[in-house]
């Protein structure tokens, strides 16, 4: 075990040196676009491509605003094993045909090369690499450092918790019919795999919003499905013993074991350990409309997830063996369902989700903020006069299928909606504000509901590209690559 | 609590933002938080300062008496040429009256140019706490009043449009300032280190050549206060008299503030450059260093009549102002 983690170490640190080589002649700057499924990672790099390329209008992003960059093009990517990051696709969805992309299956990337001139007047190309993957993918970091015994132990004591242990009750039935030492057998094992996917796959309904589900490929197997290293469950096993040889329990940790060394440590390697910034996106708005479970549950894997990221000042020892992301930004996605004077609270609850996490890495010198964006708004803002009181709102065509109240949207109506007012956070007080989600009762009964809207009708200038309206993407992007440009 | 709701958007109660609008700000909004105020944290007063009241009694009771003297020996210059001849009193009494109505409309611009740097001086304090907190709107508020200044000033028409068609965007308060910084400043800046760089080398120019030690004095005197004036005209202040007993003041007590904080900068190459020209002649040695001293005070002048702090842009730095002093960089 110790040796593997030695030349783990050791493809990492020769990895790192060839970027590094790489780097001296032309640089580069690896933006890890980190977050949970459903979070709009696709959305947000369709948009800061499609901002870039076409210099919209991005005022805060001064090297843009200033006229500094001459020109912005998508180059080939470097690795020929991975498909491309289909901008083109997902910006027709997007301004066409008013859809969100679908939800992503499988890793892409893409490569930007921005020609600029420093501010003191050199003529330079950055060279910007962006990966995108299922956001389920994700999850499997948490696995990086546990043993199968550990992962069970957790694993069965947080489907214990809350709405979880209805949802995992099928599967708390035939774990308990399960002896770990008895002898291995592939039928128990494929039942197992399936009644746990299942319970997973149900925490990731709307009303639950549950977020902390590893392993990911259970529920994006890609091109896994079926394979012995997916067919594996967590067991109830006794402390301080070790397995039996022949066992369930020895198969289902070998095939654990399996896992790790075939999937997440190659995605770990690949993607994770070489990160120049981070920006890491939540979707705590959802977290909201699901309730304070979905809310808790949420903190907890940014929390871990972020533990799993190098972070830290950046020295030349550190660039050359082991890069560091020196910069991580937190983002609350989807602002734009809330109106503009309830951004700062927003803000504040997702500083108070990440407070351990950036504490973290800016102890080891990264520096982090917390903002909310919205790569893409899909809304107008109003004002509602009701009675004496005026209510700020929203404007939008609501999906399809979507509800608030007793009315039920088509998709193509434009509606004025009050989502709810966020709490205005005291410093010191605790995060627990009580709230009804929709994980508690129905529709009527929530005191949020914030829906998911069409993106917006954009209109093209003649000739031109059409501006997709973005809330605070140009602070991101001067917050990520804006001091490479100076 | 109250409930989501939706609402049609052509029902009546609906006011929906059209694109290009400035975004409404919480002002507009006081109602709602009205509702929410009543458990914000009570304000805590500034302590407040020591009074110098006899001190201002004093000033007041003897400017009263001066006034009063001034007024009476009018009164009796126009009682006796009353006496002389009537005509002469009218006259002197048309002359008196235009003297009040000069001095009125003079005190009034001198008042409304220390009205005008004050608001400047404020502006640049709530910035540099807008820089702090990244509220939005006091962000908002303290551009809308560096629009305001700027509308005087022609050549930031540009700039100025180009701020006015930001206000429907969500930007943040410290980000906003930023932006107006690049947007309005930026040909301001230069300008000013253009002003300062030529004054410097004009002093030490002055200096080097000029016959008597009291000439240089009063000539840098004069320079100097030039100076401050022309960067507080650019900045958009237009200081009076009075407007510019309060700049220098400011000035030099920000130059003692700031000079000893300076020292990788200044010191070191003050002492060398000073020593390498004085190497050379002693006049000129001289020159050189009055000229780098008022370099440094036209950069504590730029940093006092400035309505932003400097945060998006570079601050000068007495190398790039008067860099052009040393003999080394003299060929």
């Amino acid at each position: 075990m110790a040796f593997d983690d030695i030349l783990e170490e050791a493809r990492l640190a020769s990895r790192a040196l060839a970027d590094y080589g790489s780097g001296l002649v032309r640089p580069q700057l690896r933006l890890g676009v980190t977050g949970l499924s459903r979070s709009g990672k696709t959305i947000f790099i369709t948009a800061l491509i499609h901002a870039l390329l076409h210099g919209t209008r991005l005022p805060v992003f001064e090297a843009l605003t200033s006229g500094r960059i001459a020109r912005v093009r998508l180059s080939p990517q470097p690795d020929a094993a991975i498909p491309r990051f289909e901008y083109e696709k997902h910006l027709r969805d997007l301004a066409g045909l008013r859809q969100w992309p679908e939800s992503t299956r499988a890793i892409s990337e893409i490569r930007i090369e921005i020609e600029y001139q420093t501010k003191r007047g050199r003529e330079r190309t950055l060279t910007l690499d962006i990966v995108d993957y299922p956001g389920e993918w994700l999850l499997d970091l948490l696995l990086l450092d546990n043993t199968y015994e550990e992962w069970s132990a957790e694993a069965i004591a947080l489907s214990r918790q809350g709405p979880r242990a209805v949802l995992a009750n099928q599967w708390h039935i035939h774990l308990k019919s399960l002896d770990p030492k008895a002898k291995a057998d592939e039928q128990h094992a494929i039942n197992a795999a399936k009644l746990f996917t299942e319970y997973l796959i149900a925490c990731r309904d709307e009303r639950f919003a549950m977020n902390l589900l590893p392993p990911g490929r259970f529920l994006m197997p890609g091109d896994l499905a079926g394979s012995p290293a997916v067919t594996f469950a967590p067991l109830d096993l006794p402390r301080g013993e070790s397995a039996p040889s022949g066992s369930l329990w020895e198969m289902m940790a070998s095939r654990y074991e399996a896992y790790r060394a075939r999937v997440v440590r190659p995605f770990f390697r690949e993607h994770f350990a070489r990160l120049d910034r981070q920006i890491v996106l939540a979707d705590v708005l959802s977290a909201i409309n699901s309730g304070p479970e979905a809310l808790s549950d949420l903190e907890a894997t940014l929390t871990s997830i972020a533990a799993c990221f190098n972070t830290g000042r950046r020295t030349i020892l550190s660039s050359i063996f082991k890069p560091r992301a020196d910069k991580i930004l937190f983002a609350a996605t989807k602002a734009d369902h809330l109106h503009h004077l309830q951004h700062d609270r927003l803000e504040n609850i997702l500083s108070r989700m990440v407070k351990r996490a950036a504490a973290r890495s800016e102890l080891a010198g990264a520096k982090t903020d917390a903002i909310a964006i919205a790569a893409v708004r899909a809304t107008r803002e109003a004002v509602v006069t009701r009675g004496a009181e005026k209510l700020p709102a929203i404007v939008g065509a609501p999906l399809s299928g979507e509800r608030i109240g007793d009315e039920t949207f088509d998709g193509s109506k434009e509606t004025a909606i009050f989502p709810g007012a966020l709490p205005e956070l005291v410093e010191g007080e605790n995060m627990s504000w009580k709230f009804r989600g929709l994980a508690a009762g129905s529709h009527d009964e929530s005191d949020f509901r914030f829906l998911k809207f069409r993106p917006p009708l954009v209109d093209a200038p003649t000739g031109g590209e059409p501006a997709l309206p973005h809330i605070r993407l140009d602070r991101a992007l001067q917050f990520l690559i804006g001091d490479r440009l100076e | 609590m109250t409930r989501p709701e939706s609402f049609r958007p052509d029902d009546p109660r609906v006011a929906v933002a059209s694109p290009d609008e400035p975004l409404l700000t919480r002002a507009e909004l006081r109602e709602i938080e009205a509702a929410e105020a009543a458990n914000l944290p009570a304000v805590i007063e500034p302590a407040q300062k020591k009074s110098r009241f006899w001190g201002k009694l004093f000033w007041s009771a003897a400017g009263g008496l001066v006034s009063l003297a001034l007024g009476l020996a009018v009164a009796n210059l126009v009682q006796s040429l009353f006496s002389y001849a009537p005509w002469l009193g009218w006259f002197a009494l048309a002359l008196t009256a235009l003297a009040g109505l000069a001095l009125f409309v003079i005190a009034m611009r001198e008042l409304f140019a220390i009205f005008r740097l004050e608001k400047i001086e404020r502006i640049q304090k709530r910035a540099v706490e807008v820089l702090v907190s990244d509220d939005r709107d006091e962000g908002k508020a303290v551009v809308s009043d560096m629009l305001s200044l700027a509308r005087t000033m022609p050549r930031l028409a540009k700039g100025r449009a180009a701020m006015e068609g930001y206000a429907s965007d969500i930007i943040d308060g410290a980000d906003y300032v930023r932006l107006a910084e690049r947007e309005l400043l930026t040909p301001l800046d230069a300008e000013a280190r253009q002003l300062v760089s030529s004054a410097a080398k004009r002093v030490s120019l002055v200096t080097a050549i000029s016959p008597r030690a009291a000439v240089d004095l009063l000539f840098v005197l004069f320079n100097t206060l030039f100076l401050i004036r022309k960067l507080a005209t650019l900045y958009g202040g237009r200081p009076g008299v009075l407007g510019m007993f309060r700049l220098a003041r400011h000035v030099i007590s920000h130059l003692a503030l700031t000079g000893g904080m300076a020292v990788g900068d200044s010191i070191v190459q003050q002492v060398l450059g000073h020593g390498l020209a004085a190497k050379l002649s002693a006049r000129l040695g001289e020159g050189v260093l009055n000229g780098l001293l008022t370099a440094r005070l036209g950069i504590a002048a730029i940093e006092v009549t400035r309505p932003l702090p400097f945060a998006a842009l570079p601050r000068p730095k007495l190398s790039d102002l008067a860099g052009n002093l040393l003999p080394a960089k003299k060929d």
